[in-house]
């Protein structure tokens, strides 16, 4: 059994109910809803600054079949201003800044997420692929399409919440 | 909602011949048939946007190519757009009290599309003056327009023209009959052709070339940008200018719906008519097949064999707020196409009489005009004879069936509905005799029924089993113009189809 190892940067704020498991370090201004479960499997993983974690939402680091066995054990960063809406997935293994992960979406372990992405709400992406920045996908058929600029929600969103 | 738009495994048989879902078909309370959206005669009743729900009068919509003046859809995903603030910092920034100024622009929450990618300035204002895009096009398409116009106009001179000549009893098209030649023949002034109609301008053509520009020579060469290449789907919202790539999406007006009413083609009774405020939902009529004819719901069915009888369970629900009696009849589908005959010959006679009259009253008005030597008297005909529509002739039903029902001998009853039985346990006792072998159990309305069915013997593993039967329930017409005292009762016959399922492998 692995052994929990949790670093709190002050300012944060991580509910108790949140299920958090391994090698977790979580950036000041990072707020962890309860239910919220986040489980560093391969290796640790880092959340940065002013992200924001809703309820019932997986952040798994779990390595491709293919990339296990390995010495090196992989870091998981994910980078600030990052929002993951209300039961999304996300098992990317990088992740950048100002990405929005909406209600539902799933995010396979190949995917790698640069900064300020949108995946939309129920989007499911699998295949291996970057991701580059400002991309939203949205639609039943994961349409993709460029953005001009970031989104700007995340902050407001944390800002209303305190 | 599953029950709605799921699996249309019951379907009714229209008195037109069409098998549709029970939510799918009218009632008409006057002639007493089920009727479906094919058989019936659909007028638009109002236009109205969905976003701002405004209602707009047809002539507006008309001119305003049946689109919403305020509303506009995101021409990434056909989504509403959505109008945001975005505050530019105060005018001058030494002076702390001047107001912040605030602009608008217009976001999708779906796909995150803004005006700014494709660089619509922000406006001023919120609910935004949009810069409209010029159709590059637009002398030619008017041109075009005019000219049809110019076209539609002398050829209905023409016609009017020819049908003096011909004098007698052809019917005007027009709903009125009095047409402005008529008119002026009628108050005795001659008719002289109008005026105004020239004849037609011929256009200049479009000319076809053969010489196409080239290809640019990078075509092959440069990456394919997905990114920025428009869709089929968001080119053809735009088909005026119908832009290659994302820089050139603008926002597009938003389409009009429509209420519609639908009217019985027999009777000429509306049997739907929406309220015509466009935030209602409610209906000033709505004849449903729901609300009349009882619902029948596939319940069960035992594995089916080939050969093999099974054990087939539905369940019948009353709508109404009369009891009745529900008797199942072989399907016969023989009766159906005989029916369908006889149509088409109570139509030909119809067609024979209606030419025999049309000749009597040729004869009789004969000396009249000879006298008034004038075409009224065939205005006159055609404003007696107004048919609004063309009546549907019925159908055979297309639908094979391969499954025998054993037709039961009793009938069973179906208490009216009662809104309350259902929040009231004790009144679960009835003092109705059933059959047994037929109802297996019921509750309030409802009644579960159980037959006998043996798919057709030579039936392949797989194969889809259809059966049917028809049922014949007392329905109780209650419009007081028709019933004096008592309310109304007949029988009433609907042909009822089933996909069972299909064939299983033996034991």
């Amino acid at each position: 059994m692995q052994r929990n190892n949790i670093k709190v940067i002050p300012g944060a704020l991580v509910c108790e109910e949140s299920k958090l498991r391994g090698d977790i370090t979580i950036g000041a201004g990072t707020i962890i809803h309860p239910n919220a479960s986040i489980i560093a499997e391969a290796g640790p993983i880092i959340i940065g600054e002013n992200c924001l974690i809703e309820e019932q939402v997986k952040i798994i680091h779990r390595l491709p079949f293919d990339q296990q066995n390995k010495d090196t054990t992989p870091v998981l960063i994910i980078g600030s201003h990052n929002v993951f809406e209300v039961d999304c997935t996300v098992e990317a293994p990088k992740i950048g800044n100002h990405n929005v992960f909406e209600s539902k979406c799933f995010v396979g372990n190949k995917v790698t997420v640069s900064n300020g992405c949108i995946i939309g709400a129920g989007c499911k992406v699998t295949e291996e692929q970057i991701l580059k920045e400002n991309i939203c996908i949205f639609g039943s058929n994961c349409q993709m399409r460029e953005c001009i600029d970031k989104p700007a929600v995340s902050t407001r969103k944390q800002l209303l919440l305190i | 909602m599953s029950y709605i738009t799921g699996p249309e495994i019951v379907k009714y048989a229209c008195t037109c011949g069409l098998l549709k879902p029970l939510p799918e078909l009218y009632f008409c309370r006057h002639c007493s048939q089920i009727r479906c959206s094919f058989c019936l005669c659909h007028a638009v009743d109002s236009f109205f946007c969905g976003k701002c729900s405004e209602n707009i009068p047809s002539a507006e919509a008309r001119h305003k190519k049946n689109r919403c003046a305020n509303c506009v859809i995101c021409p990434s995903c056909q989504q509403e757009l959505s109008t945001r603030v975005a505050s530019k910092g105060p005018i001058n920034p030494d002076d702390a009290k001047s107001a912040v100024k605030k602009s608008y622009y217009l976001s999708c929450h779906f796909c995150h599309w803004t005006s700014r990618d494709v660089g619509i300035p922000d406006q001023p204002s919120a609910t935004g003056c949009w810069p409209e895009r010029e159709n590059v096009h637009i002398n030619r398409l008017q041109e075009v327009l005019d000219v049809y116009q110019d076209i539609m106009l002398s050829q209905q001179q023409q016609k009017e023209n020819s049908k003096k000549k011909r004098g007698k009893f052809v019917s005007y098209t027009d709903r009125t009959g009095v047409t402005a030649s008529a008119l002026r023949r009628r108050i005795g002034i001659p008719d002289i052709p109008h005026a105004k109609i020239k004849k037609p301008k011929p256009l200049d053509p479009a000319i076809a070339k053969s010489e196409v520009e080239e290809l640019p020579e990078d075509i092959f060469t440069e990456p394919l940008k997905l990114m920025e290449i428009t869709t089929i789907d968001q080119r053809l919202m735009q088909p005026e200018s119908q832009p290659l790539t994302v820089d050139k999406l603008f926002p597009i007006h938003k389409q009009l719906t429509i209420k519609r009413s639908l009217r019985c083609r027999t009777c000429e009774h509306n049997v739907c008519k929406p309220e015509y405020n466009p935030t209602s939902v409610k209906f000033k009529i709505q004849l449903f097949a729901y609300y009349y004819i009882p619902e029948i719901r596939f319940v069960t069915v035992e594995p089916l064999r080939a050969g093999q009888t099974s054990e087939l369970i539905i369940k019948f629900t009353n709508p109404t707020q009369h009891q009745t009696t529900i008797t199942i009849f072989d399907l016969d589908l023989e009766e159906q196409e005989k029916y369908v005959e006889e149509q088409k010959l109570f139509d030909i006679i119809d067609n024979f009489e209606q030419a025999m009259s049309l000749e009597e009253k040729q004869q009789l008005s004969l000396p009249s005009l000879v006298m008034s030597s004038g075409s009224q008297p065939s205005s006159m005909y055609s404003l007696q004879s107004r048919q609004p529509s063309v009546i549907v002739k019925p159908r055979k039903i297309n639908q094979a069936v391969n499954c025998n029902v054993a037709i039961p001998e009793s009938t069973f009853i179906l208490p009216p509905r009662d809104d309350a039985a259902e929040y009231d346990d004790s009144s679960d006792v009835h003092n109705i005799e059933d059959d047994p072998k037929l109802v297996k159990w019921r509750k309030s309305n409802k009644a579960f029924i159980k037959l006998a069915v043996t798919p057709a013997a030579d039936l392949k593993i797989d194969d889809e089993v259809v059966c049917g039967f028809t049922m014949q329930h007392i329905y109780t017409n209650v419009i007081p113009a028709i019933v004096e005292n008592m309310p109304h009762k007949y029988d009433h016959k609907v042909r009822v189809f089933f996909r069972l399922g299909k064939i299983v492998g033996s034991e």
